[in-house]
């Protein structure tokens, strides 16, 4: 039964790269019970793939990968002792430290909510230079969500190649963060209340006029958050949102057939699931 | 800042821990193999815990070289947590970090399937793939639904039911569950004693035996065919163990016990013969084995544990490694009052564990329990001895005071523990907490189907699908499970009268599923007329406008057949050689865009289900009820998962598959499974209410108050799987067969009164038809303390849970996936809702997964590189 899939001298990183897409498609299909609309696969593929092309110089001088730093000893202003924990990458090179964290998300709603990834790579930052006693240079944001345009250029690339070399180029995935962990003793004291109310039992979502808030270009939290969301039909917020801000939605949003979306969200949800 | 390690002793004190002679010889002992006997409460984990740093910072072995395996998840998580903070704690005064990730720490479970994709294991040092781990409900499903039937025709067995069951149980049922549960607990026993059948056939001469050692084979070979490949938790130790073995077959030394310098393994009492086998193996190297557990906690002999593998550790250490282990207890117990210690160590004396009534040998490691605590008032009573009812109510009238007294700090504190949750004294307390207005926590009290969320939810559901009917099957499990399907089916009619928008909602989906029925139909129609084979590649050029044609076709059907996108997608498979067939594109145009999960979802946003929601997000909740709908969601997802379910197509909606399958089948099984399925209990259990819990699952826990609610176990006589087995071990000389079943009785009331802190109720029933087990009628004698003159101003205050092990936290996955939205953390996080959607997640998994794959493949040819360079 096991079976060896050791490395093949003249295995390219790209059919590597296929390869191992293909194993943990497979695996995490069997763990989640249902697979990815073909389309949807695709474009995870495509991000692996262009994230190899466009970055190899980085992928190619990580010096460990999947580093789990720890924050210990923390304690929360009831008494809660706690621990913060995060995943990066770093690449030492040189003398140079960077330490990279990876990201699926849109680059443009990471460019337009710094602070965020700010206060994150900060606390991280804290960990490798004072805890982990590390020299460390830069902190970055890897986002390897494509753009449209590096997409399509993908997706015609036999046709025109230099397309898509010319969208790569222009593709800056790597979002350098400012490193200043001035602040950090801040993030930890939110992080804190956070574990605190957590453990408290508070759960109570947001108004919902942070819901109708447009987070990046159009969209909405509701529509990026609550629409992805199973419990939003039991959440007051949402339903109070609905209420106010899109009452032509409500007699819909009863309805499962018309709140499966688009047709080819539809579609895409039948070809994840239906098998051939 | 210095780079002077600190001392243990410094590491203590800044950690709070105050260890005795005992755990401190526990945590320094580095030489021979090491034994610790450990009493309920004497801070085994604080020991492991400090030993396994001790190693790292003071031993200098890394965390790779350490193998520390736990009896559940759950513990192995606190186990790394503590790891972590402590270490942190070196690490803050020297600046060394120590990276846990390549440890192995975990269940043996888990454990054994790293050793098999180790590289460290593998002769040429590549990555082998391990096959997938199926648990206990897969595995029953595995068996009875997919193989069972292919399995026997194979095989040629008539009337296969019958004659199992009248092998196992006496009784020739046809009941395929019967059969099925029974072959399943038997061919574990085979696994776990490693008896292959080529060996078994010599062994026995019994017909029906020599049959289901058949079945066993061709079970086994129908796990290997499945796909993906999977195996089962007995199966995968096995797999481990050859994998040792192949290893040092091939490089013809011994190389398998040299890659731990150190093997710790807690609940030692309860591994199986196999388990020993492998933790002795990956100890041959450097003998470094220290085994901890507590004899008299052994509980699992049903899933084929060994406690002899415990009380023989010492003369199998000298068999197996030719040396003896220095033996250490831990008997200071830290967590009970000093009745309460008296009390079960009294009680677990009173058995006669001597080999044939005079021998010097026992079946026990002899302690001596000491508790740390010194109050020495009253911990320990009983309720007057007297009608259940009665005494129920005594205790349930105790239980409220102490509550109102502030005495815990929530209802949850205080436990209900029982042998069996299926017994009739369960429902009389729990009446009489209710009686009183207290509420209880009892998911698995009879089934899990039978709490009011399953029942007003399924029944919901099932007036979408439609009800199944009695059949004319006799059998009490059946007729109890279609009262079940009444109940549930007249409660959701009752919720609809309350519930205007509700009951159209489930009307409005009722027809949908008759609407793709009727176009199923209509498709199949057409084929049938126009002569074509369901099987064919679908041609849109020659098929698309007849089947458009079919009678009364839905717009919603149409649609499938004139979208661009699948005309897309059609072309796109005809050009790959992969065309899609006919049939399948009748399923797909006669597709609902939901399933029973996103049904759950959205019947959750009714008013009866969404009050159960709303009673969570406050600070001042009941937890029971979301609890149960999420236990209840993960139900659901299993069953998409086990049957292919993610779409529910015509094909699952005609003829009343989906009927037969969900509730008939699956529902069913959970039903008469019982209890067993979800073995770890959730911890803390939900606020506002008292939890019932079976002894096993209270196993490892420790509560303020603990009520033995039913002093007695029924059932003398060894189980049949062990009569079976036991001739066919190599081994014998354990406990004997006709004294196991008195053991084990003896030792899970053990646990559970051991699980007491400040207060332990025993529940003393009398009257017709009542008793209870001995020795506790000869302890409850006219002198012991009863509720009725108990003082309630002698129990300690609640304490705080400051001297708990410090949790982790994620950045992003809880205090981003918090700030984001505190309910949606709650569902899906705080009480593991299933989500019906989970593609973003998938998708990201997906992604991460891969680019880390190829880091570390990047960073190994960089390696090899280097490596090829310098030589």
């Amino acid at each position: 039964m096991p079976k060896s899939n050791g490395p093949d001298p003249n295995e390219s990183i790209e059919d590597f790269i296929v390869r191992r897409f293909e194993e943990n498609f497979q695996r995490l299909r069997f763990e989640n019970g249902h697979g990815l609309a073909p389309e949807v696969k695709e474009a995870a593929k495509r991000q692996v793939l262009l994230y190899w092309r466009r970055l190899r110089e980085v992928a190619e001088t990580i010096t460990d990968t999947e580093v789990r730093l720890s924050l210990p000893g923390q304690v929360t202003s009831k008494k809660r002792k706690f621990n913060i924990e995060g995943v990066v990458d770093i690449v030492r090179e040189e003398g140079r430290t960077v330490m990279y964290d990876l990201k699926t998300h849109d680059p443009e709603y990471i460019r337009e909510n710094l602070g965020e990834y700010e206060a994150q790579l900060n606390v991280y930052a804290h960990i490798w230079q004072n805890l982990r006693k590390q020299e460390l240079n830069e902190t970055a944001v890897i986002a390897t969500r494509p753009s449209d345009a590096l997409d399509a250029a993908w997706i015609n690339r036999d046709r025109n190649a230099s397309a898509l070399e010319d969208e790569l180029e222009r593709w800056n995935p790597v979002i350098p963060i400012p490193f200043d962990t001035r602040h950090v003793q801040d993030t930890i004291e939110k992080f804190a209340n956070t574990v605190d109310r957590i453990e408290d039992g508070v759960y109570i979502p947001p108004p919902p006029s942070h819901l109708s808030k447009k987070e990046i270009r159009d969209e909405t939290f509701a529509t990026r958050v609550c629409r992805n969301c199973d419990v939003r039909f039991s959440c007051l917020s949402f339903r109070e949102y609905l209420k106010t801000y899109r009452p032509k939605e409500l007699p819909k949003f009863r309805d499962i057939y018309e709140d499966a979306g688009a047709e080819q969200d539809r579609e895409a949800r039948i070809d994840a699931g239906l098998e051939t | 800042m210095s780079d002077v390690v600190p001392a243990l002793e410094e590491l203590w004190e800044a950690a709070e821990f105050d260890p005795n002679d005992q755990q401190k010889r526990a945590i320094q002992y580095v030489g021979r193999p090491l034994f610790l006997t450990a009493g309920p409460g004497s801070g085994k984990t604080r020991v492991l815990l400090w030993r396994t740093v001790h190693l790292i910072v003071h031993k200098e072995v890394k965390p790779e070289e350490i193998f520390l395996s736990t009896f559940t998840e759950k513990a192995a998580l606190q186990l790394k947590e503590g790891l972590t903070a402590l270490l942190g704690l070196v690490t803050a005064r020297t600046g060394n970090y120590f990276d846990l990730t390549k440890m192995y720490i975990g269940t043996l479970h888990s454990l054994c399937q790293r050793v098999i994709a180790d590289r460290r294991f593998s002769p040429d040092r590549q990555r082998p793939k391990a096959p997938l781990l199926i648990d206990e409900l897969s595995q029953y499903l595995h068996l009875r639904d997919r193989n069972w039937r292919a399995i026997l025709s194979e095989l040629g067995w008539k009337n296969a039911n019958q004659e199992i069951n009248e092998f196992f149980a006496g009784r020739a049922s046809v009941s395929r569950h019967h059969a099925v549960s029974s072959c399943i607990s038997l061919f574990n026993r085979f696994s776990e004693e490693s008896l292959d059948p080529p060996r078994l056939r010599t062994r026995t001469s019994d017909p029906t035996l020599l049959r289901l050692i058949e079945l066993y084979e061709k079970y086994r070979e129908s796990l290997r065919q499945a796909k993906p490949p999977v195996t089962d938790f007995a199966l995968l130790q096995q797999e481990a163990l050859r994998t040792l073995e192949d290893l040092d077959r091939r490089v013809g030394a011994s190389r398998a016990g040299s890659i731990f310098k150190h093997v710790i393994i807690d609940e030692y009492q309860d591994t199986n013969t196999i388990q020993e086998r492998l933790i002795f193996k990956l100890a041959s190297g450097h003998k470094q084995v220290c085994v901890v557990g507590d004899d008299d906690q052994a509980l699992y002999r049903f899933r084929g544990a060994t406690v002899e593998n415990l009380v023989r550790f010492p003369e199998r250490c000298r068999t197996y490694l030719g040396t003896h282990p220095e033996v250490v207890p831990l008997n200071v117990n830290y967590r009970s009052r000093k009745r309460i210690v008296s009390f079960y160590s009294d009680f677990i004396s009173r058995c006669d564990w001597r080999k044939n009534g005079k021998s010097k040998l026992y079946y026990r490691v002899m302690k001596e329990l000491e508790a740390k605590r010194k109050d020495s008032r009253v911990s320990v009573i009983a309720s007057g001895r007297d009608h259940p009812d009665v005494a129920c109510a005594e205790i349930a009238r105790l239980v409220k005071r102490i509550i109102e007294a502030g005495k815990v700090a929530d209802p949850n504190q205080i436990a209900f523990l029982y042998p069996s949750l299926k017994s009739v004294q369960v429902g009389r307390m729990a009446g009489a907490l209710e009686a009183e207005g207290l509420k209880v926590y009892a998911p698995r009290a009879h089934t899990f189907l039978e709490v009011d969320e399953a029942v007003g939810m399924l029944g919901v559901v099932m007036h979408v699908f439609g009800k199944p009917e009695r059949g004319g099957y006799g059998g009490r499990d059946y007729a109890n499970f279609f009262d079940w399907v009444d109940e549930a089916f007249s409660g959701a009619k009752a919720l609809f009268s309350t519930d205007a928008a509700l009951e159209r909602f489930v009307s409005d989906r009722r027809k949908e599923t008759r609407l793709v029925v009727n176009d199923y139909q209509a498709l199949l129609k057409v084929s049938e007329r126009e002569g074509w084979a369901m099987s064919q590649p679908y041609d849109p050029d020659a098929m698309k406008r007849p089947l458009l044609g079919a009678d009364g076709l839905s717009r919603r059907a149409k649609r499938t057949f004139l979208s661009a996108y699948v005309e897309g997608l059609v072309r796109n498979r005809a050009r790959t050689q992969r065309p899609f067939t006919l049939t399948y594109m009748i399923l797909r145009a006669t597709s609902l865009d939901w399933n029973i999960l996103d049904l759950f979802y959205r019947i959750c946003g009714f008013r009866h289900f969404r009050k159960m929601f709303e009673q969570a997000e406050r600070v001042k909740k009941d937890e029971g009820p979301v609890c149960n709908l999420s236990l209840l969601s993960q139900y659901i997802g299993r069953f998409i998962d086990e049957y292919n379910a993610s779409v529910l197509s015509a094909g699952f909606l005609a003829d009343d598959r989906l009927q037969q399958t969900f509730f008939a089948s699956y529902l069913y099984a959970l039903f008469r499974r019982g209890e067993s399925e979800y073995e770890d209990a959730e911890d803390p259990f939900p606020r506002g209410r008292i939890p019932f819990l079976t002894i096993h699952q209270a196993k490892g826990l420790e509560f303020p108050v603990v009520v033995l609610g039913n002093p007695r176990k029924n059932g003398w006589g060894p189980q049949r799987v062990e009569e079976i087995v036991y001739p066919l071990l190599p081994r014998r000389g354990g406990e004997p067969l006709d004294r196991m079943a008195e053991f084990d009785v003896m030792r899970m009331f053990y646990v559970a009164l051991s699980r007491a802190k400040n207060l332990l109720v025993i529940a003393h029933y009398s009257g017709q038809g009542q008793s209870i087990n001995e020795p506790f009628s000869s302890m409850l004698d006219d002198d012991f303390p009863r509720i009725i003159e108990f003082e309630l101003e002698t129990l300690p205050e609640p304490e705080d849970a400051d001297a708990e092990l410090p949790k982790t936290y994620s950045y992003t996955g809880d205090f981003l996936l918090y700030k984001r939205c505190p309910r949606q953390y709650m569902a899906f996080r705080k009480y593991g809702f299933v989500p019906s959607r989970s593609q973003t997640m998938f998708f990201g998994s997906l992604i991460h997964e891969t680019i880390d794959d190829l880091h570390q493949h990047l960073i190994d040819k960089r390696g090899r590189n280097a490596q090829e360079q310098r030589a």
